[in-house]
């Protein structure tokens, strides 16, 4: 005589009705849901961390507008007439959208550059300097002390480009790479005669954001200071706004109504990523209720489930057996399945992450290889709601029979 | 445990009921434990009914039916379930036993709710209702008979102060009553219990302590 485990004749009297390829369609159903769900949230995260991480990303998040104001026939040749005041910088720190905002100081000694060779040239040279943060991609190099005759500079990507497509071709003159560009040493001559001082100009590197070329803040400072126009005012003609969304309207109208020049193809580009935020967050929505759709129809699978086990239900019931219990063992039956699904959805987030986060590396950007933690909040929320609504739905159908 | 009835009558029979009295419908009874309550009455006029009142089963019913401190129609079905393996257990006169598992299994699936009887004293009650060579059947292949003692076997499988008994032998031979009233008998007496028996004619299987006619 066989000794038939309790656990076995429940599974038997209760089980025994579910129809495998249901069963596998249910499941499949909560699993498409689940992933859907995780990957619009993760979707959701790595775009935010692109965005507004504070990583190397940094660029892609925040718009940065370099705004002066704007030249007019009333105010052309009227001195400091297009310069900051201190009361503009502090109204400007409290401008909608902006988020931070660096002085742009430039040089007001003269500096004259020279090179020799194949592309012999010599020109006069302004030079911008803004706060470190500012700049988007931070050489190590970047330094520079008082004594030294090494100026490191950041040259505008605009200059190799306008050298290589047009300048080159039109002169029979080499390409240059940024490799290259980064070898040659440039002869700085900086201030006036006597007092003069020679330095030894290296590009160590380029810029997306400032269309001049940058030297550190120290040179610029000394060099006004040592050779610096008196009278000159030192207040800049050129703030860098750190903003989060410049194509906002009320950021917009402050700058008309201020009458502040800047790029406009940087508020276009601050749109495209408005409306990709916007696809984003119906992603999610989307995701919300194929989850709610796939969480529906595994909880109708149990249901049906139930329904036809009904009858031994009712007989377990009159034996004895208690509501709770019975609700237990079909919880038990069910949940492994549920969180099957869910691991596996895990398992799908995951590996997008990684495949994404190595994707992405190629565009030059970074993104973590495990996803985020929004997505295991969402992870345990989803799981927890779906634990519960399947205890529930289980417990339910029981306590109606 | 004692049973209070207080004026039970049964919805479905409330018109046929108030046309006369009998001794459970609209009366008040109570009953001690250790009583033997025997409960005659032709077909249709409520056995199967009382049987299932009293077992928690039916609400359809107005009056209050008390078991100890627990009025039927007010208890849970959790502490009914309590009440179904600790206190009262049922012969029930269609046997309800699950088709789908083996006549070892329709026992084994309720001795193993309290593991109170050993699983060697279970098959013992089986093979002295002469179930020996049917353990391994399936109860949806089981005559009546067979399906009949394995439902008294169930139904001493648990600890009980009353065990509820509705028409117990109706598809047994008498060699076959008389042997499950032996095992009855003795599991009853061991126990202490009560015994209510609704049947049809009076067989006197038992020696009862009150007669009721429906």
């Amino acid at each position: 005589m066989s000794e038939p485990t309790q656990k076995n004749m429940l599974k038997k009297l209760l089980m025994r009705t579910q129809n495998r390829s249901r069963l596998w369609a249910a499941l499949a159903a909560l699993c498409i849901g689940t992933t859907l769900l995780l990957l619009s949230v993760m979707i959701w995260w790595n775009f935010r961390e692109l965005l507004y991480g504070k990583n190397q990303n940094d660029t892609l998040g925040s718009t940065f507008l370099i705004i002066g104001k704007r030249v007019t026939e009333q105010n052309m040749g009227v001195a400091n007439a297009t310069v900051f005041t201190p009361q503009d910088i502090n109204d400007l720190k409290t401008a909608p959208q902006v988020e931070d905002l660096g002085i742009i100081s430039s040089n007001h000694f003269p500096v004259y550059a020279m090179m020799g060779g194949k592309l012999a040239f010599a020109t006069d040279l302004a030079l911008e300097s803004v706060p470190d943060k500012f700049i988007d991609k931070m050489p190590a190099e970047w330094k520079w002390e008082a004594g030294s005759k090494d100026l490191p500079i950041i040259i505008s990507s605009q200059f190799l480009d306008i050298y290589n497509y047009v300048f080159a071709p039109s002169q029979g003159l080499p390409q240059l790479s940024e490799g290259s560009v980064k070898s040659i040493v440039l002869n700085f001559k900086a201030g006036k005669d006597e007092q003069s001082e020679m330095f030894l100009a290296h590009v160590v590197g380029f810029s997306d954001r400032i269309g001049s070329v940058l030297a550190p803040q120290s040179f610029i400072d000394y060099g006004n200071k040592k050779w610096g126009k008196p009278g000159i005012s030192e207040a800049p003609s050129q703030i860098i706004l750190k903003t989060k969304d410049p194509s906002d309207t009320k950021f917009a109208d402050y700058l008309q109504k201020h009458d502040y020049n800047t790029n406009s193809q940087n508020l276009r580009w601050s749109k495209i990523r408005a409306i990709v935020e916007v696809v984003t967050s119906a992603t999610g929505v989307l995701a919300l209720l194929l989850m709610g759709i796939g969480t529906l129809v595994f909880i109708l699978f149990i249901e049906l489930t139930i329904a036809r086990a009904q009858n031994s239900l009712t007989l377990l019931l009159q034996v004895g057996y208690s509501p709770k219990y019975l609700s237990s063992f079909m919880t038990a039956r069910f949940l492994p399945l549920v969180l099957g699904a869910v691991i596996l959805s895990m398992i799908i987030t995951i590996a997008g992450q990684v495949v994404t986060s190595l994707l992405v590396i190629s565009q030059g950007l970074v993104l973590p290889t495990l996803p985020g933690w929004p997505v295991w909040v969402a992870l345990v929320i989803s799981t927890g709601i779906l634990v519960l609504l399947v205890s529930k739905s289980i417990s339910g159908a029981i306590k109606k029979t | 445990m004692q049973l209070s009835l207080q004026g039970i009558i049964p919805i479905p029979l409330r018109e046929k009921v108030n046309t006369y009295s009998s001794g459970i419908w609209k009366n008040s009874l109570q009953l001690n434990k250790g009583e033997y309550v025997f409960v005659q009455a032709p077909s249709g006029t409520g056995k199967t009914t009382l049987i299932h009142i009293l077992y928690g089963l039916r609400k359809d019913y107005d009056g209050e039916a008390k078991w100890g401190t627990h009025v039927l129609r007010a208890t849970d079905n959790e502490v009914l379930a309590t009440l179904r393996t600790n206190n009262i257990s049922v012969i029930f006169q269609d046997m309800r036993l699950f088709p789908e598992l083996t006549a070892w299994e329709n026992i084994e699936i309720k001795r193993k709710l309290t593991n109170t009887i050993s699983e060697q004293q279970a098959s013992e009650w089986l093979d002295r209702l002469g179930l020996k060579d049917k353990k391994n059947s399936m109860g949806k292949t089981l005559s009546y008979g067979e399906q009949q003692r394995v439902a008294i076997v169930r139904a001493l499988l648990q600890p009980f102060e009353w065990l509820l008994m509705d028409e117990p032998f109706s598809h047994l031979d008498n060699a076959n009553t008389d042997k499950a009233i032996a095992l009855i008998s003795e599991v009853v007496k061991t126990r202490n219990a009560g015994m209510i028996l609704a049947d049809l004619d009076d067989n006197n299987f038992f020696p009862y302590t009150q007669k009721i006619i429906l």
